[in-house]
């Protein structure tokens, strides 16, 4: 009986730990797996991208606008001066 | 005159024992460590009140009615017993309650009925008891909770630390055979079943430990679930110098790449993944991990924002109270007060070192056949005790090298911990339940 029962928690702790790691091993690859796919197949709208490339293209129109009115500014500043 | 010896009778300090009343101080200590050195104070303090009402002389409040009949001594209900049972007219109440222990379902029934026709009912905590963790409710909701504040993103960007977390549930298993060790020594009387639900202490996770002990144990819950709270306050003391003995100033010092980005769809399958493999494989897990996994899929789908938000908040809230008055109601002084409960404060310190020293471990061997740099400090974070595991990683962390932020690296295998001790719990009662 006393034997049984440390036979009993070596089985538990075999089987228990096998599966733990083999169920846990299995998800990695399931994980991995899914990843993948929705990375190649359905990746993000990428929403983030289009907007800065909108400021960029955007920006020097609006330093040339800037520079204009600072220029200007300056000018005036000058004539009155 | 008569009247004040009745009053006298019934008061708390002619019935009190000296089990009860210490049980009454240790419900006050561990509502001084919850209150005072800020403990799991969630949990210990309703804990420790319900453990104080448990063992009010005289009130009953965590027995069943024919418990309650039994302590009143009431003499209709004994002698009917005595009778039911064939035992000797003038054998103990002791006597009489193991064999009402020992009594078959039907048997039950009828003693239950015997019992409240003689005016008895059913003690508070007893009914929350039996609400909330007899049927497996609150741990299993609490978990739901758990699995709507769980952000996989880390573990995704990295899943390679599943391993980790498997590696960190060994203590479990190393603790079951301490406890099945200290049975064939004869130093204590644990079944399977007992050492099953001790050894769970080691994944570190609360309501997992809740659930497998009221499956497997009912008889130790309180002892169990005490430790498990306790020790899961006292990760930041007991990790690091296991932490520091297993590894090198260089080693805690590596730095760690910067992890991927998740997308938001990678997030919203992986909880359905999760699901599947376990509905496949061990489907006695997945009422812990389905219950999670829909958490965490309410949390990251973002079209029931409204759900996912009461689950976090005031369903989980609503939960713990109860969870922790039920946990209470086990500290009775005749359940709690036993060698076996230091057996079980002991082994359980054991799982918890055992179970941290092979997360490190393995994350050192992980970095040595590896070809991306992984800190083996991130490897204790695979015992559960989210979050607190992984803040004590990333503290180390920080103290070997200033430019060194391994808190989201290290939630990957905290959270592995948490599907790794649910799946060693689903093991644990599939074979052993």
């Amino acid at each position: 009986m006393q034997a049984g029962i440390i036979d009993q928690g070596l089985e538990l702790m075999l089987y228990g730990m096998g599966t733990v790691v083999v169920f846990l091993a299995l998800l990695v690859v399931a994980t991995t797996l899914m990843s993948r796919f929705v990375g190649r197949f359905f990746p993000e709208p990428e929403v983030e991208a289009p907007a800065p490339r909108a400021t960029a293209s955007g920006a020097p129109t609006g330093d040339a606008q800037l520079l204009a009115v600072i220029s200007a500014a300056i000018h005036q500043h000058r004539k009155q001066r | 005159m008569e009247n004040l010896l009745t009053l006298w009778h019934a008061s708390g300090l002619v019935q009190m024992e000296a089990g009860q009343a210490a049980m009454i101080f240790i419900g006050l200590l561990l509502l001084f460590l919850a209150i005072r050195k800020g403990f799991e104070p969630l949990l210990l303090v309703p804990i420790g009140f319900g453990g104080i009402l448990a063992n009010i002389p005289g009130a009953g409040l965590a027995y069943s009615a024919v418990e309650n009949a039994l302590h009143h001594a009431d003499p209709l209900v004994l002698a009917e017993i005595t009778e039911l049972f064939s035992l000797p007219a003038d054998a103990g109440i002791k006597s009489l309650l193991a064999a009402v222990d020992g009594a078959g379902p039907v048997v039950q029934l009828t003693l239950q009925r015997l019992a409240e026709s003689a005016g008895y009912s059913n003690g508070m905590l007893y009914n929350f008891y039996n609400v909330a963790i007899a049927s497996g409710v609150a741990p299993l909701v609490i978990f739901m909770g758990v699995g709507a504040m769980t952000d996989f993103g880390p573990l995704l960007a990295n899943p390679r630390t599943l391993f980790l977390g498997a590696a960190a549930q060994f203590g479990i298993f190393a603790t079951v055979l301490g406890a099945v060790g200290l049975t064939a020594l004869g130093w204590m009387d644990f079944s399977i079943a007992d050492a099953a639900a001790i050894g769970i202490i080691g994944g570190a996770d609360g309501p997992t430990a809740i659930y497998v002990s009221s499956v497997l144990a009912p008889d130790l819950l309180g002892a169990i679930a005490v430790a498990a709270y306790s020790y899961m306050a006292l990760v930041p003391m007991i990790q690091p110098p296991i932490m520091r003995a297993l590894t090198t100033r260089e080693e805690r010092a590596i730095e760690m790449k910067q992890l991927r980005h998740v997308s938001k769809r990678e997030k919203i399958v992986f909880p359905l993944v999760l699901l599947i493999l376990v509905a496949l494989l061990l489907p006695d897990a997945a009422p812990l991990l389905g219950m999670f996994c829909f958490g965490n899929l309410m949390k990251e789908c973002g079209v029931v924002d409204r759900l996912s938000d009461t689950v976090q908040n005031s369903l989980i809230n609503i939960t713990t109270i109860f969870l922790g008055l039920s946990v209470g109601s086990k500290l009775v002084a005749s359940k709690f007060l036993d060698v076996e409960t230091l057996g079980i404060l002991g082994l359980g310190i054991v799982a918890f070192g055992i179970g941290t020293a092979c997360g490190v471990l393995m994350a050192k061997l992980m970095n040595r056949f590896s070809a991306v740099p992984l800190n083996p400090l991130i490897g204790s974070a695979g015992v559960s005790a989210v979050p607190m595991a992984a803040r004590v990683s990333n503290k180390l962390g920080l103290e070997a090298n200033p430019h060194n932020f391994l808190l989201m690296h290290a939630m990957g295998p905290n959270v592995a911990g948490v599907i790794g001790s649910a799946v060693a719990a689903g093991v644990m009662i599939s074979l052993v339940g």
